[in-house]
């Protein structure tokens, strides 16, 4: 069965109007009838940046709601993540195996096929969920927790962690996620984790954990701590037995260290079992040194480097709140810095995900996956723990790729993505929220006749590379 | 699509007629590039620098074998190698089976060996380690913000070519970053706008128009994105180095395509490259397995390399480097955990090879850096001026390139 039978046999089994090109999840970007410009949008440039941050990306009607509610109570309604899915989104989500089937039955779908499903799920949650902040927070946790997806079974393993560590906890509570995540066997894979054990304790996760997930490189951690650390998690592994519910976490007894362990100065007793590592989780997530990493990294994703101030701020609120997610949010996505802040880049995902929302495009989300490999982001693919770069530098050499995407894209090569109303808009306003002036694009834009081009020149522009 | 890709149309053609004229007249954009010209001096400018950068950590004990210290074989009793195993190169080190294709490359001279090299990077941190030697300090904490090889660049005068530094990798690596005409891209074959070569050359236009004037970043890329396009649209097709044996690899396509540049005169200079999946915490192997197949891959990609571009090796050197070296002694999982020294090559016709430099600190319990990783005894800096010196004619530029670096250097031969 190759990739077009199975598009076939998912189109089969949804209902007709969903996928006739206009089902209820499109209809949140298209809106009911037109994308109608006759009424201009007030101040569409402080929604336009909200959009950019808080969003994957303007869209015209999004931008006419954010106008209608408030852009701050849209932002509030944004950070509690409660907005009713649309049931088109929630279908084309359920359809995917990877959702469907517990780790062991999806063993039975080859590799790629589950790699390619969870990626089409982000591309299809970023481009049409409601929830777009929480959307946004799973790409950033999921940089932070970063995992290969093609490292032995983490293809498998990686869809369970996405609904109970990533998604569970996006914009809970810090501590809890890190919990969850040090318990995620696709974590205890992917770090060896699970093959630390007392007889040469392996220092993997013990290092990753101190120098991504928590402190922070320098964090104030030795060498000394990455192997007490690492002594702690001993006998941490994946039920492998059995009769057992095989692929959950296992606290393996016979492969525990169970002598004292000193890490950054906290006497941890002889004689203790998993308590060892939940400890250890317990001391780092209460770490003044995590705090601060996870404030500045919040911070760097939102509004940019050099925001020291607000890093220090939001590691007192991660300390007061117990690392309340929402509560270090909120301050930094209502604060005029997120308006006025230099522009960030739009990373591939960002740049594709944004496309399709300006574009109001239908996709089922599969058809774009190439063009994200070509960009160097394919999600879940990033092999390195430290999760896809943010700087500029690191993105800039994507922009061939980005220019023959959006070529693609309006040129109707791009398998299963069809563009319609979008291409009765004045292209700068529609695409970039923003009146034409006197730049180069708009001049342009202002030679070209056909609507194809006119749009896919604004993709191309370098304005809209970044956010 | 209709009007931008497709040239069946009439009406399109005589658009982008007048679109042409319309540059011809005022941008200029199309004329302007096609100056940037196929040199073929080969001399004083010809020196190339490939910077093979091995990510993950590559296990150095592994790769050149101290198979004649008998701490090895205690520190390693499921992992290490016999004598019969290795290449031997003396009575101490023997190379990898894996690596037998670069053998010859070492036996005449053309490849030399570093062991026991590294940074003062004690964090064992992938990414402070690899940062450390791609912005070429001695810690990864300096506060220095660009990439050794982007200051070599701008120490020579600044990128003025388009493919002048390149990165074959998916995003610019750190050794690169500050060089604003860097550029990184993964495959030359797929190196073209989309289309036929009238639309092609209409987009072309189009976006010479919307990047001509920015100074953001992404505006600066653009226009080395379309400079390099006109000149890669005049290579050679790609796919005719495969004749010189390159494994169906990531990083043999790389170093047939960096190859393709260099013979191509378009005054390539530099070229960083990366291969991946170094971290063998688990179930390394010994002779075969894990760490065997990378070696395998780099040894076969750089001897068909070198194969390739046969004499013009003369001006060109290759340094094969890594972030950090595994723990001397073997974990649980049949694997090693992050170390300190590991080894480094340096290749190119004359370059003083056949020999292992650098001092070996040896593998006895008190030899060990704690905890218990090979020591650093040559720092990673006197093997890159030594080549910038010796190979790329840069012994002024030093100063500027490795700041405050003074230490020893290699006494490799001249290009």
């Amino acid at each position: 069965m190759d990739r077009r039978d199975l598009l076939k046999a998912a189109l089969a089994a949804a209902s007709a109007t969903a996928l006739a090109g206009c089902g209820r999840g499109l209809r949140n970007l298209l809106g009911n009838s037109d994308l109608g410009f006759a009424e201009p949008l007030p101040n569409p440039e402080p929604i336009a940046r909200t959009l950019n941050r808080v969003a994957y990306g303007f869209n015209l009607k999004v931008a006419k709601e954010v106008a209608e509610k408030g852009r701050e109570a849209w932002i509030e309604s944004q950070i509690a993540a409660d907005e009713e899915e649309d049931p088109w989104l929630v279908l084309q989500i359920e359809r995917l195996d990877v959702f469907r089937l517990g780790p062991a039955e999806l063993r039975d779908l080859p590799e790629e096929e589950v790699v390619r499903q969870l990626q089409q799920a982000t591309i299809l949650r970023a481009v049409y969920s409601r929830n777009q902040l929480l959307e946004r927070m799973v790409e950033f946790w999921s940089d932070h927790f970063n995992i290969y997806a093609r490292k032995r079974f983490e293809a498998w393993r990686k869809p369970m962690d996405e609904i109970s560590v990533i998604r569970r906890h996006a914009l809970g509570k810090f501590p809890d996620l890190l919990r969850a995540s040090a318990k995620s066997p696709a974590m205890l894979e992917y770090l060896d984790n699970d093959r630390n054990n007392k007889a040469k304790p392996n220092e993997n996760y013990a290092r990753e954990l101190m120098e991504l997930h928590t402190l922070g490189v320098h964090g104030g951690y030795t060498q000394e701590d990455v192997q007490q650390v690492a002594r702690c998690f001993t006998g941490w592994t994946i039920e492998n037995r059995f009769g057992r519910a095989r692929g959950t976490f296992r606290f393996d007894e016979s492969q525990h260290d169970f002598g004292e362990k000193v890490v950054l100065g906290h006497r941890i007793p002889a004689g203790g079992g998993v308590e060892d590592g939940e400890q250890v989780l317990q001391i780092l997530a209460t770490h003044p040194s995590t705090a601060k990493f996870i404030a500045g990294k919040l911070v760097a994703r939102f509004l940019g480097d050099g925001f020291e101030g607000w890093r220090d701020r939001l590691a007192e609120i991660y300390l007061q709140t117990g690392g309340d997610i929402r509560a270090m949010l909120r301050p930094l996505l209502l604060s005029d810095d997120l308006l006025h802040a230099p522009p960030l880049p739009k990373r591939p995902f960002d740049f594709v995900a944004s496309s399709l929302r300006a574009l109001a495009a239908a996709t089922d989300g599969r058809g774009v996956l190439p063009y994200l490999r070509a960009m160097g982001q394919p999600s879940h693919e990033w092999p390195m723990p430290d999760g896809y770069p943010n700087e500029t530098e690191s993105w800039t050499g994507s922009l061939l790729a980005r220019w023959n995407f959006a070529i693609a894209l309006l040129s109707g090569d791009v398998k299963g993505v069809q563009i319609d109303e979008i291409l009765r808009q004045q292209p700068v306003e529609a695409i970039l929220g923003r009146k034409p002036g006197e730049d180069p694009l708009s001049r342009l834009i202002a030679e070209r006749r056909d609507p194809r081009e006119r749009i896919a020149l604004c993709l191309c522009s370098p304005e809209f590379q970044w956010r | 699509m209709e009007i931008m890709m497709e040239y069946s149309c009439e009406g399109y053609r005589k658009l982008s007629r007048r679109a042409l004229f319309a540059g011809a007249m005022g941008l200029c954009a199309t004329r302007a590039l096609t100056q940037v010209a196929f040199r073929k001096d080969g001399e004083k400018d010809g020196r190339v620098l490939v910077f093979l950068f091995l990510r993950g950590g590559c296990d150095g004990l592994n790769t050149i074998v101290p198979y004649g210290d008998d701490a090895y074989h205690r520190l390693r009793p499921s992992l290490a190698l016999r004598k019969q195993d290795v290449l031997p190169l003396d009575d101490r080190f023997g190379m990898h089976p894996a690596l037998r294709s670069l053998l010859p490359l070492y036996q005449e001279g053309d490849m030399a060996i570093v062991h026991a090299v590294g940074s003062q990077d004690r964090s064992r941190s992938h990414f402070e380690a690899m940062s450390a030697i791609e912005r070429g300090v001695a810690y990864a904490g300096e506060p220095v913000s660009n990439g050794w090889v982007a200051r070599y660049l701008a120490a020579k005068g600044g990128t003025q070519d388009p493919l002048q530094a390149l990165a074959f990798a998916p995003v610019l690596p750190d050794s690169l970053k500050g060089s604003t005409g860097a550029l990184a891209l993964e495959d030359l074959k797929q190196y073209r706008l989309a289309g036929g070569s009238e639309g092609r050359r209409r987009l072309h236009e189009s976006l010479w128009k919307l990047y001509q004037q920015g100074d953001d970043r992404f505006s600066v890329a653009g226009r080395q994105t379309l400079k390099a396009l006109e000149i890669v649209e005049r290579l050679p097709d790609v796919t005719e180095v495969n004749r010189h044996g390159y494994p169906a690899s990531d990083l043999g396509k790389a170093l047939a395509q960096t190859a393709l540049l260099i013979e191509s005169g378009v005054g390539l200079e530099v070229a960083c490259l990366e291969k991946g999946g170094w971290d063998t915490h688990v179930a390394q192997g010994a002779t075969e397995g894990w760490h065997a197949s990378l070696l395998t891959d780099l040894a076969d990609s750089l001897a068909a390399f070198s194969n390739h571009l046969g004499k013009e090796m003369e001006r060109v050197t290759v340094v094969v480097a890594t972030e950090f070296g595994r723990r001397a002694y073997e974990n649980a999982g049949l694997g090693t955990d992050h170390g300190r020294g590991s080894v480094l090559f340096v290749l190119g016709k004359g370059v003083a090879g056949g020999r292992i430099y650098g001092e070996w600190p040896g593998l006895e319990p008190e030899a060990l850096e704690e905890p218990g990783d090979l020591r650093v005894t040559t720092d990673y800096r006197a093997v890159l001026s030594s080549v910038l010196a010796a190979r790329m004619g840069a012994e002024a530029l030093l100063p500027e390139v490795f700041p405050g670096y003074s230490g020893a250097r290699l006494a490799l031969a001249p290009a």
